[in-house]
């Protein structure tokens, strides 16, 4: 098992003071994040990023993914008390999970949410943990056809899975596409796009475009409707706790099938709130008791909190080993990597093996850590969200502001943040899927420098797309993907595949 | 955009008691506007691009053949919106009423402001300004409250950015007589 002796070598790496206590930070910053409605995970970690410039890459990692644990559980958090989901990935959790609450069931629904999403992470860390080495495998048949084949791949499933109308998946990848042009072309040198605005030679930088549309355009959003934070107050004791993981096993046929349904959805860019809708339909159409769904049944929480997880940490698999992230914030994680000098795809298997498993060991540790951080500070976090959304609504402003100006210390990117603000906003509410854009932002140059590189090599000839197995079978797959909603609709079953309209993770 | 902001700027009050919830915008027209203002995105990424070779030369495509194709994709895309928009029978759904646009102004509005602010003075002035003005117009706090809580924030910003994280934020001439630089 060279997976194993890997492993090991990660616990190694993670099992420092330093990377324990990146952990704790991470978590309890991503536990804040979830909590508050208008900030997300994928702004948390576009909100550290800055900060972890000068920190090692395995260091840097650590802290973000943690943070994406602690957000994940935090915004379950506000699900089951709240009733306003922290996180449009917990959306599902507050079905069941508040009417719970209400019930006087509060810390029984919170420790339910916490232990399945904690088995959830589990089962998706094994996967990655068997998998991983299968990656490798494939390290050096990855070239330029290979590398353009996996983009499209990505943004073909956007289109043919993705849950939002074809047209405007299309929309927001092009123009995602679009602004990453913009600036330095990386092959000529010659300036695209500029429009003779000095500040555009450099780019947009996909940080700022991630705090306006997941930040700002989500505060708009959350602002317009009047805002009552009635929560149900809860503290979690050891023995509710207990109480809960002797039921657990009971359970068992749930969390299995949710925990597939999350590592599906994770590999697959569906996302984790796809998955946890998926997940809660599923339960809600096999279970024995599916009458009390919606009444504050315990299978309602288990089955989109153990998918959530899941799929969040099962996104972070395609991320490393292809380029493909499964999600909005493993996307933008990934524009981390890249940042930090690190290419995505196979070849990190073999060349950064200490990252790369450091990252993995380190999802054991942290998601354990995260649930003991998170049942211990509930009624810590449950009253941050008792300071009236006047105060707290403009103190994440400056926040996301203030983060904006660290990326690159230019006033004109705040500019672009009230413009991607007000971009984000309007998406939202007609159901444009943000994720698409964002990832577009992030490996356009690197998708289009695949696909001149492969035509170079080629003489121009498309044909090169289907020159072996490999890049053959991913083209094709990605031409697939792209014809799926023409194919569904045309067979009339449009709609079989999109229960979620809130899909735009 | 253009769509949201007609309407003159609503006076800031106590967020508003009865829902007003006449129309001001509907989902149709606004998903029209959007698709539009896409499509002259498209066409600005489409001519931007043709100051460009965008044919194939010697080393593959040329700096301007991504950009044309992409921006004839989102054209295309948008066509597609605008067709779907229009065919979908029309159930009356509403994309903003008035009660979300007064909220949403009394947000946003002090929000630009504040960018406005920062790029004049810095981000400590503005900071403190905005969560004054905020808290005690938009609020309704008492004097005192708001200040411990503007300046404690822009305190603690100063502590997190420049003395632990050493990171310098926007500053200007207010911080420059408080004397930090």
């Amino acid at each position: 098992m060279e997976n194993l002796g890997n492993l090991m070598h990660g616990f190694g790496i993670v099992l420092t003071a330093y990377h324990l206590s990146l952990m704790v930070v991470g978590v309890l910053f991503g536990i804040l994040v979830g909590v508050l409605p208008g900030l997300g995970a994928p702004n948390g970690v576009t909100l550290l990023i800055p900060l972890t410039f000068s920190m090692e890459p395995v260091s840097a990692i650590i802290l973000l993914a943690s943070m994406y644990w602690g957000a994940l559980f935090g915004g379950s958090t506000t699900s089951i008390l709240f009733n306003i989901p922290g996180e449009p990935s917990s959306v599902a959790t507050t079905f069941d999970g508040h009417p719970m609450a209400k019930q006087g069931r509060a810390a029984e629904a919170l420790a339910y949410a916490f232990l399945s999403a904690a088995f959830g992470a589990l089962f998706g860390v094994i996967l990655i943990t068997l998998l991983s080495g299968v990656a490798a495998k494939f390290a050096h048949q990855f070239s330029s056809p290979e590398y353009f084949a996996v983009y499209l791949l990505a943004f073909a499933s956007f289109v043919g899975l993705g849950g939002a109308s074809p047209f405007k998946t299309v929309v927001s990848a092009g123009i995602g596409f679009a602004l990453a042009a913009i600036g330095m072309d990386t092959i000529s040198g010659s300036l695209r796009l500029t429009w003779d605005i000095p500040e555009l030679i450099k780019g947009v930088s996909f940080l700022v475009a991630v705090i306006g549309l997941f930040g700002v355009g989500e505060l708009m959003a959350t602002m317009e409707e009047k805002l009552e934070f009635r929560g149900i107050p809860a503290r979690v004791s050891p023995r509710d706790v207990l109480a809960v993981i002797a039921t657990m096993p009971r359970y068992w046929a749930v969390l299995l099938r949710s925990s597939l349904v999350g590592c599906w959805m994770g590999i697959t860019p569906g996302g984790p709130t796809a998955a946890s809708f998926m997940s809660y339909g599923l339960a809600r159409r096999f279970s024995r008791r599916s009458a009390n769904f919606g009444k504050g049944e315990p299978e309602g929480v288990i089955a989109p909190e153990t998918a959530d997880h899941a799929a969040g940490t099962c996104a972070m698999l395609p991320m490393l080993a292809l380029g493909i992230p499964g999600s909005a914030t493993a996307a933008v994680m990934m524009g981390g990597l890249m940042i930090w000098g690190l290419q995505p795809g196979p070849l990190l298997f073999v060349e950064h093996k200490t990252f790369v498993w450091g990252l993995i060991a380190s999802m054991y540790v942290a998601n354990v850590v995260a649930v003991i951080l998170v049942l211990f500070t509930v009624p810590l976090f449950a009253a941050i969200l008792r300071i009236p959304f006047a105060i707290i609504g403009p103190l994440i402003v400056v926040v996301s502001l203030v983060g904006a100006y660290t990326v690159s210390n230019s006033t004109f990117d705040l500019w672009l943040v009230l413009m991607f603000g007000v971009i984000g906003y309007i998406f939202k509410k007609l159901d444009y899927p943000i994720a698409p854009m964002v990832l577009a932002m992030i490996v356009g140059d690197k998708a289009e420098d695949a696909f001149r590189q492969s035509m170079i090599m080629s003489g121009g000839s498309l044909s090169t797309f289907w020159s072996n197995y490999l890049v053959g079978t991913l083209m094709t797959l990605a031409l697939c993907l792209l014809a799926w909603p023409l194919i569904s609709a045309v067979t009339g079953r449009f709609n079989i595949n999109t229960p979620v309209k809130i899909a735009n993770e | 955009m253009s769509a949201l902001d007609h309407g003159s700027p609503p006076a800031v009050q106590r967020l508003d008691d009865e829902p007003d919830e006449r129309v001001v915008v509907s989902r149709k027209a606004m998903e029209i506007v959007t698709a539009l203002l896409a499509m002259a995105f498209g066409a600005m990424i489409m001519i931007g691009a043709m100051e460009h070779n965008r044919g194939w030369g010697d080393r593959g495509p040329e700096p301007g053949y991504f950009p044309f194709w992409i921006g004839l994709i989102v054209i295309a895309g948008s066509v597609g919106v605008i067709a779907q928009a229009v065919f979908k029978r029309s159930n009356g759904e509403v994309f903003l009423n008035r009660g979300q646009l007064k909220r949403l102004a009394a947000f946003s509005l002090p929000m630009v402001a504040f960018v406005a602010l920062s790029t004049q003075v810095g981000f400590y002035a503005a900071t403190m300004a905005y969560l004054l003005f905020v808290m005690i117009v938009q609020g309704g706090y008492r004097i005192a409250t708001a200040l411990a809580v503007s300046v404690g924030t822009t305190l603690t910003f100063f502590l997190l950015f420049e003395i632990w994280l050493r990171v310098p934020l926007l500053k200007g001439p207010f911080e420059a007589f408080v004397g930090i630089h």
